[in-house]
Parts: C-alpha cells; structure tokens; sequence
C-alpha cells in the first residue's frame, strides 16, 4: 500500500527537527537518512539550516539569555531542539517556546536567568505590538471604563535584573529582590519603556484584564490624576 | 532587442529598511511586502506599510502558507492573507511551490514537494482555492532545495508548467534558486528557462547567497542567504530568461548593506537596457 504523502512529510519533518538530524554527523545519520531515500549527509545539512535559522529568530528576542547560558549553552540548546520541535515560523513563538523550557528546567548558575529571559520575552513581545492586543474591543463597556493597556505586560521577577538588560559586561550580578515590573509603549514612542511599580499598583493592573467601571472609587481624593497618570505611562486605557 | 513594458525595479520591503526606503523611495518603481510580517507586525510596522499604499504600487509575498502540505488549506490564515492584500492594494500575491509545515511540525524552511502528477493534482486543487479567495493574480514562485524526492518523476520546469496551465496561475521565477539548483544539483538552467511558455514570469526575485563547504559533503553546496551581491551567473540567467518573459516587476531581496542594494539595483537597470534597450 502507498503511504500518504502527509505521512512522509511528516516523518521527514519530524527527522529533520530531531536532535539526531540536527546535531550528530553524517555517519550517525546516515541509516536514518537512507530511510527516506535521500542523501543523509543533505537530510543533516538542512535540519541544521532550519535549527540555525531557528535560533536566530530565538536570539532576536532573548539575546542576553543566550548570552548568560555560558558554558551550558550547547547541552541546553540541543535539549531544548530535542524536546521542543518548532510549531511555527514566527520569532516570538519560537522565543516563547525556548522561555517556557528554560522557565521549567533552569536550575544552574546564573539563578536570575529565568528573570533576564521572561524580561527579554516582554519587552520583545511589547515592541512588536504582540502584547495582549488581540483582546477584544469590549464595545458594551461604558465609556470612561479602564483596563490594563493591552500593550503593557507585566512581570515579576526574583531580581532586579534591570542594569544588566543596559550593560551586560560592566553591572554586577544581580542581587535578589522582589520586583515588579511594567513593559508597554508610550505614544508616538519607538521602544518599549519599563517601570518599576509597587505591589499595590502592580497588582491593581493585574486584576484590570477588562474594561471596568472606575465610577465608585472616581470621586476618592486624586483617583483622577492617578488614573490620568497610569495612562501618560502607557499601563491603562480608558474606553472611549 | 525585444519590445513591450519593461519591468518595474525594486525591493523587498523590511521594517528595519522602512527609513532608508523611504529616503530612497524615488529609486524604486515597486516595493514587496511580505505579508506574514505584515500580519504579526504591531501596529506601528503595519501603519507604516498602509502609509506606503499610494506613493508606490506594491507586491505581496507570502512564506507560510506551505501550500505542499498534503493536507486542507488553512482558510483561516489564508482569509487574513486576503484582508491584507486588500488593505495594501497589493497588485498579485506570491507563494513558494513547497511545503514547510504539518500539524505540530513547522521547519520554517521551504522544503520541494514530490514533482509527480498526483502531487501536482493536489497542488491545482489548492490554487484553484486560493484564487477564489483572493482579489489578486496568484503566483507560483520556484524554490531552491538541498534534497528532492526519490518518487520524483517530472523535471522542475514541467512540474511549474502542468500545475500553472491548469490553473492559470502565474510563476514568479526566482532567478537565484534557479542558479542554485544548478550549481547544487546539475540542473541545466538554460532548459529549464526554454521549458518555461513565454510570459508565465509575471514576477522575478534576485538575490545572493553563500557558499557552504563542509568535510562530509563532496562538493560546496550555494545556499540561499539573501546576504550578498547577486552572482554573474545569475545577471546572466536573467537577461536570458528577459528575452521571453515580460514581468510585472524584478525584485531585489536582501535586506541588509543598503549600498550593495543600490548597486544591484543599478546594474539590474542596466541589464534590462541590454534585453529592452534604453528607457526613452
């Protein structure tokens, strides 16, 4: 019986995402290339191609974190291409995944990776509009309601890992602190802009997912300016 | 000499280039925007394009459609496709005759399809899909690829060709993979391009690669990296493919070292001069 052409193609992509296709050599892989009736050592020529250009697309949004996998970095990379196959083109999916492997299996030296990842994956998300903009116009909302900005992405972290994001080579390591932190975009601002909020308001933002009516608590002493404030920062939107 | 229109010059529109576009924007005739960047873009990326809607005609490309897949069309990526198109007024939309993903797989690389008939079946019945959903000519763009398919039975050009005459679809002929495929795999380019009905290329691509050279492969293998001048052989190939095809437009695609755009900018011009003569 002929097999389906889905099949093949999904075996040969399946091959192709595989730590064996990816990193062993032409002669570790040529019985398995031989499988396909192609040329193995092309088969591993491409597979490290796509792992490449993958990584680049991982290295455009997390950088930094690569950077800080230090020795560990070859080990890491290749656990994450063997557990994790790509499950799209795109550099922030693709970062996403890497995040969310290093999040879950990071347990090595430096300890505020975790924090330097999720923090790069924000700001990488923040600047290519890919916040939480596809929330949906909440039309039937009153107007004057408010909500977190959909831009704006918030993030805790175990260190204040904000002076090495500027200076990778020159801060020292990161102490540990609890800290709370906003990414979003100002108007007519070109690149995200991060502050550093206390836990009142942080956690205020995180409960504003949708659009809520700020009439009962309007008329408290200042509310105004401070909700007029949080929106010149780019954190909450006002339903117009 | 040949006659009729000559084709419009330009490049591949990237948000890191928006400035230096526009700077330059009187050097071009014809700006590609690839539409999968288009739809993850914020909206500040995606303003900028629609800004650009008016001041110069524009393409539209596609790279994650993997119309190759043996499987349904995704309607719902190819309807925001559409949208986009309509939002850019864009004059045709291009994809690559490949497959690049299956469900929970997606290499991100465009890899070749069986060229057999059955295959070419499959494929006719998705363009003739794709046509009805979009405003706009559909094209076919030749890839290049590092292995191909023991089943294959049908040359490249006649596996374009069958699946472009049932469909009426037109090709945008990638002179660059062209020149790849021969160098990588001994295609004879020049057949290729006779095998080719005059005026299917209603788009071209030019581009540079690299040159891989490894301990385990038996002769340096070109890729397709978009990161260098475009190569002798394939100005060549080009005024050669000129003399019977007519396209709507040439596209320079590479996105970095603006200077060495311009330079193939410039010489494409020139090489259209030989094929067309001058412009009056």
């Amino acid at each position: 019986m002929t097999e389906r052409l889905l099949d093949r193609q999904t075996e040969l992509l399946k091959y192709l995402t595989s730590g064996a296709a990816i990193f062993e050599t032409e002669t570790d892989t040529s019985t398995r290339g031989a499988n396909f009736g192609m040329d193995s050592r092309l088969l591993h020529l491409e597979a490290r191609f796509s792992h490449e250009k993958r990584m680049a697309k991982i290295g455009w949004a997390l950088s930094r974190t690569l950077d800080l996998l230090g020795t560990a970095r070859s080990k890491f990379i290749r656990d994450f291409a063997e557990t994790n196959p790509p499950l799209s083109i795109g550099r922030l999916e693709n970062s996403r995944q890497f995040c969310s492997f290093l999040l879950a299996r990071w347990g090595g030296d430096p300890p505020y990776l975790p924090d330097v990842a999720a923090f790069e994956l924000a700001y990488a998300e923040v600047h290519a509009g890919d916040g939480r903009m596809g929330v949906i116009n909440a039309t039937d909302a009153p107007l004057g309601a408010i909500r977190r900005h959909p831009r704006a992405v918030l993030l805790r972290t175990n260190y204040d890992i904000r002076p090495i994001m500027e200076d990778l080579v020159a801060a020292p390591p990161p102490a540990p602190r609890d800290t709370r932190l906003a990414v979003t975009m100002l108007p007519d601002s070109a690149d995200p802009v991060v502050f550093e909020l206390p836990e009142n308001i942080f956690v205020l933002l995180e409960g504003l997912d949708e659009f809520t009516d700020p009439g009962t608590t309007e008329d408290e002493p200042g509310m105004k300016l401070f909700i007029a404030d949080l929106v010149a920062r780019g954190l909450v939107e006002i339903r117009q | 000499m040949t006659t009729g229109a000559r084709p419009l010059v330009g490049v591949g529109y990237r948000s890191i280039l928006d400035e230096w576009i526009r700077n330059n924007l009187n050097r071009f005739e014809v700006l590609e925007v690839t539409v999968d960047n288009f739809k993850v873009g914020g909206e500040a990326s995606q303003a900028a394009i629609v800004d650009l809607v008016g001041q110069i005609p524009l393409t539209a490309h596609g790279i994650g459609l993997s119309i190759g897949t043996d499987g349904p069309l995704d309607f719902a990526y190819l309807d925001e496709i559409a949208a986009i198109i309509d939002r850019v007024r864009a004059t045709a939309y291009s994809e690559h005759l490949a497959f690049t993903q299956v469900p929970g797989y997606s290499l991100g690389n465009l890899l070749p399809l069986p060229s057999t008939e059955a295959v070419a079946e499959s494929v006719i019945a998705k363009v003739r899909c794709i046509q009805s959903r979009i405003s706009v000519p559909f094209l076919l763009e030749n890839i290049t690829y590092l292995f191909q398919w023991p089943d294959s039975d049908l040359s490249d050009a006649e596996f374009l060709n069958l699946i472009c005459s049932e469909t009426g679809s037109g090709l945008l002929l990638d002179i660059e993979n062209l020149y790849l495929n021969a160098s990588n795999h001994g295609v004879d380019p020049y057949a290729f391009l006779d095998a080719l009905p005059p005026g299917l290329a209603k788009e071209m691509h030019l581009a540079g690669g690299v040159t891989v050279r490894e301990s385990f492969l038996e002769q340096p293998f070109l890729a397709d990296s978009h990161s260098h001048r475009v190569p002798d052989g394939a100005w060549d190939l080009l005024e050669y493919a000129l003399v019977r095809q007519k396209p709507h437009s040439i596209i320079i695609e590479r996105f970095d070292a603006v200077d060495e755009i311009l330079d193939d900018v410039t010489h494409l011009r020139t090489r259209i001069d030989r094929v067309f003569g001058a412009p009056a």
